[in-house]
């Protein structure tokens, strides 16, 4: 019986081409996102059957419009493409084009063709060639690029089929160069080349040349070979442009024989469009609008499964502790895991919707253009207009914000972006800003319409923006890094958005939060549960201490076991890092039992509240707990009598959680898109020492 | 007359002059925008950057900066 | 026994944090600032 075969398949092509449609239309959900090795560029993967004997395994490489990178992912292009090693080097390429951009398409097809590995052009967009007035003479253009050539229509799912009847037959396809060009550019410097380098395909010679990566899977001599051609780089430059526009012009004389646009440019959609979105008034108005609405959303579609999610566990919570078997274990799965993963999950109600509506702009064109209107703005904060999505993201997270930022091409651009995005309100932060407000700032209505706790809110979301464009511009002038601004970005067509686009790639970006922040979650609240319930040997006599000592008091039973679980909590491990920190926190207006929060809240700050009704509920072991507000409102401070969480010490914690950085999740992050440690810990010291300072003076100001 | 595509208006159009290999990315190149092809300017964003051209069949946004760097004679 | 269980979580959890902040990332990334274009 025959087995099933594989093929590797590699997708490459220029952006907005509808690659990613083709891709998920022939992977379906059979497609894993996962990491390349030492860099931080998603790999998507999937699998699709083309035929009862043949698998695809389909690898997506990132769009790209030649395949000279100059971002990030667009390395792994070439990468890819290279290194025969690579353990994603493809058997077979298909290069997606589109029937409006062809010219400009064919250029990375030609390149992609120079490296002679076997590749098909897919044209998509096909169903869209009669409205434009496009005709296409296909055997002829099939014949001058010496390749197969299918028409499809993602959208329609159309050509599919075809495709992969073709892909079946891929050990025939012709696999010559396109064109030799190194003749026009210059014939000698080129035989050389091939001289030197014989096993390999004159344009992959070339590419080793020019190129920056490391070259890491050649051997040392061929390598030295490389680094003399490198010498001389005028040269190389030169011969690179030379390259280009030679393409070009032989792309140009097949289109000539081939292409023919039947229609007189005229006002079509693009422009219309355009003339509004980008004018300079009603262009910022419809973005101001669309933000507004995006944020409204937000808040108002996520609460609902939110407190859904919040009971789901609660109770989760409490089964658990009724149905195991009792014990420490018990006590782990329902105090420290449950409330870890539940803290999580409540997450992507916002996640989701937030890149939903992102999505949605993305696919449609739009967003591009929002770069287009932002971009100068952005430049005198140090950012570009690439930084925009960034930082509206970092209301909902920063994880999948800074993630986000990939596509910036100057590296200090992109580095202030980076830094500048844990200061937006993230979403973490809205249960700690949520109950103080409602603890310390009364429910009242001025000038009768405004509220006076949803001013507040909206005061704390403008004060993490401002804080974050003042430090981007004091980055900017600070930080001494050559600011390479390149800036080419196309402006696509509109279009109506795939849903099942948008779907998968909303689906993709909670997973990417679930999994990044979930697990590091998840393992600090384990540890931080432990160091709650266990401490040294005071800890363990608690309960004979207590008891002996409150002997003679005829205390009932349950005031015994909460004055227990009391003295426990002081003297664990938590409880004793609480102390150790309170001569510190004590300017800002907290005490250990706040301290312990604010060192739990590390984990992921809406651990805040989660760790004061630890605290206070295991405070009260045994006895009927309040909910978590009036149990803080009711929390006196034993040296003054007061209210512990009075306006002082409340305003105190709204901006120390307003500028800090505290979010573990984030710093990894950090460190890993940076690629140092640097940056991570500058983030934090920065940003800690301010939002202390800031809340010392507040403390102090108002009590 | 010699000007470079920052001196462009909205709906004018230019035909690129040879330019030097140094100032102008590779990349620019790769999106099509080559000597000898005509440019047409259709937005500006407000403060004058970035700008919205249309080159050689390619729809870009490019920066002020990059777009005094192009050499064109004005049709 | 259960307090085996919740020290065996326990040494994952700290194992796991200690990997992801401490680990030396094996390969260095070709290019980590924008490749001069």
């Amino acid at each position: 019986m025959k087995n099933n075969s594989v093929v590797h398949v590699a997708l490459v092509g220029n952006p907005n081409t509808g690659k990613t449609s083709l891709f998920n239309l022939l992977t379906g959900l059979n497609q894993k996102v996962g990491n390349y090795p030492g860099i931080t560029v998603d790999k998507k993967q999937g699998k699709c059957k083309i035929s009862d004997e043949l698998t695809a395994e389909i690898i997506d490489l990132p769009g790209t419009y030649s395949i000279n990178p100059t971002t990030l992912d667009e390395t792994i292009v070439l990468d890819t493409l290279l290194n025969k090693n690579n353990v994603s080097f493809p058997d077979l390429v298909i290069v997606v084009a589109e029937i409006e951009n062809l010219k400009r398409n064919l250029l990375l097809f030609s390149q992609i063709k120079d490296l002679q590995i076997p590749t098909i052009l897919a044209i998509n967009m096909a169903d869209q060639m009669e409205r434009k007035g496009i005709s296409l003479d296909i055997h002829k253009l099939k014949e001058e690029l010496k390749t197969e050539i299918i028409l499809i229509s993602a959208r329609k799912n159309s050509g599919i089929d075809t495709l992969k009847k073709e892909i079946e037959n891929y050990k025939n396809w012709n696999t010559e160069p396109l064109a030799t060009i190194s003749d026009k550019i210059d014939s000698t410097f080129f035989s050389e080349i091939k001289a030197v380098f014989p096993e390999f395909s004159l344009y992959k010679s070339w590419l080793l040349i020019t190129q920056q990566n490391n070259c890491s899977f050649l051997s040392e001599e061929l390598h030295s070979k490389i680094n003399l051609f490198k010498k001389d780089s005028e040269k190389i430059k030169k011969y690179q442009h030379k390259e280009t526009i030679f393409r070009y012009q032989i792309i140009n004389e097949i289109l000539k024989k081939t292409y023919k646009v039947d229609r007189a440019e005229a006002t079509d959609l693009r422009s219309k469009l355009d003339r509004v979105l980008t004018h300079r008034i009603f262009g910022y108005l419809i973005f101001t609008s669309i933000l507004l609405l995006i944020f409204t959303s937000i808040f108002e579609w996520a609460n609902l499964p939110m407190d859904l999610i919040d009971g789901f566990f609660a109770n989760l919570s409490e089964l658990a502790k009724n149905n195991l078997p009792s014990g420490t274990f018990t006590n782990l799965i329902a105090e420290g895991v449950i409330p870890g993963i539940g803290g999580v999950i409540i997450f992507i109600p916002q996640i989701a919707i937030l890149f939903l509506f992102i999505s949605i702009l993305e696919e449609t064109g739009y967003m591009s253009r929002v770069v287009f209107l932002m971009d100068k703005i952005m430049r005198r904060f140090g950012m570009s207009g690439k930084s925009v999505i960034p930082l509206i993201s970092g209301t909902a997270c920063a994880i999948p914000a800074i993630m986000a930022s990939r596509n910036i091409g100057s590296w200090k651009e992109r580095l202030i972006t980076i830094l500048v995005i844990p200061f937006t309100t993230c979403s973490a932060r809205l249960p700690v800003y949520a109950i103080l407000i409602s603890l310390i700032i009364p429910n009242k209505r001025i000038l009768g319409i405004f509220n006076l706790q949803g001013l507040t809110l909206m005061g704390l979301y403008l004060l993490g923006f401002t804080a974050a464009i003042s430090s981007a511009i004091l980055l900017h002038n600070v930080l001494k890094i050559e600011n390479k601004s390149l800036f080419v970005i196309e402006m696509p067509n509109y279009k109506l958005p795939s849903l099942k686009n948008v779907f998968y790639e909303v689906i993709e970006k909670t997973k990417a939060f679930i999994f990044g922040a979930g697990k590091i979650i998840l393992a600090l609240s384990i540890v931080l549960w432990f160091l709650a319930s266990n401490g040294s040997s005071t800890f363990k006599n608690a309960k004979q201490f207590v008891t002996s000592q409150e002997e003679n008091n005829g205390l009932s039973d349950a005031n015994l076991q909460k004055k227990i679980a009391s003295y426990k909590l002081e003297h664990s491990y938590i409880g004793n890092m609480g102390k150790i920190i309170e001569p510190v926190i004590k300017p800002m207006g907290y005490d250990w039992k706040i301290g312990i929060a604010l060192i739990s809240s590390f984990a992921a700050r809406e651990v805040f509240v989660g760790a004061l009704a630890t605290i206070y509920s295991v405070e009260s072991e045994g006895e009927d707990v309040g909910t978590i507000k009036e149990r803080m409102a009711a929390e006196v401070n034993p040296k003054t009598g007061l209210k512990r969480f009075n306006f002082a010490t409340g305003i105190s914690l709204l901006l120390f959680y307003a500028f800090a950085m505290q979010c573990i999740g984030t710093l990894a992050i950090v460190k890993r898109e940076t690629k140092s440690w640097k940056w991570p810990i500058l983030q934090l010291t920065g940003m800690s020492a301010l939002a202390y300072v800031v809340a010392v003076i507040a403390f102090n100001i108002l009590s | 007359m010699s000007a470079t595509i920052a001196n462009l208006r909205v709906g004018e159009s230019g035909i690129i002059e040879e330019f030097s290999l140094d100032l102008i990315p590779l990349c620019l190149l790769e999106m099509g925008c080559l000597p000898g092809k005509e440019v047409k300017l259709l937005q500006i964003a407000p403060f004058n950057d970035p700008l919205y051209i249309k080159v050689n069949g390619s729809h870009l946004a490019i920066r002020k900066e990059l777009a005094l760097q192009i050499k064109i004679t004005k049709l | 026994m259960q307090d085996i269980l919740v020290y065996i979580a326990l040494g994952l959890a700290i194992g796991f944090l200690v990997k992801k902040y401490f680990f030396k990332s094996k390969k260095k990334g070709n290019c980590d600032s924008d490749c001069g274009c």
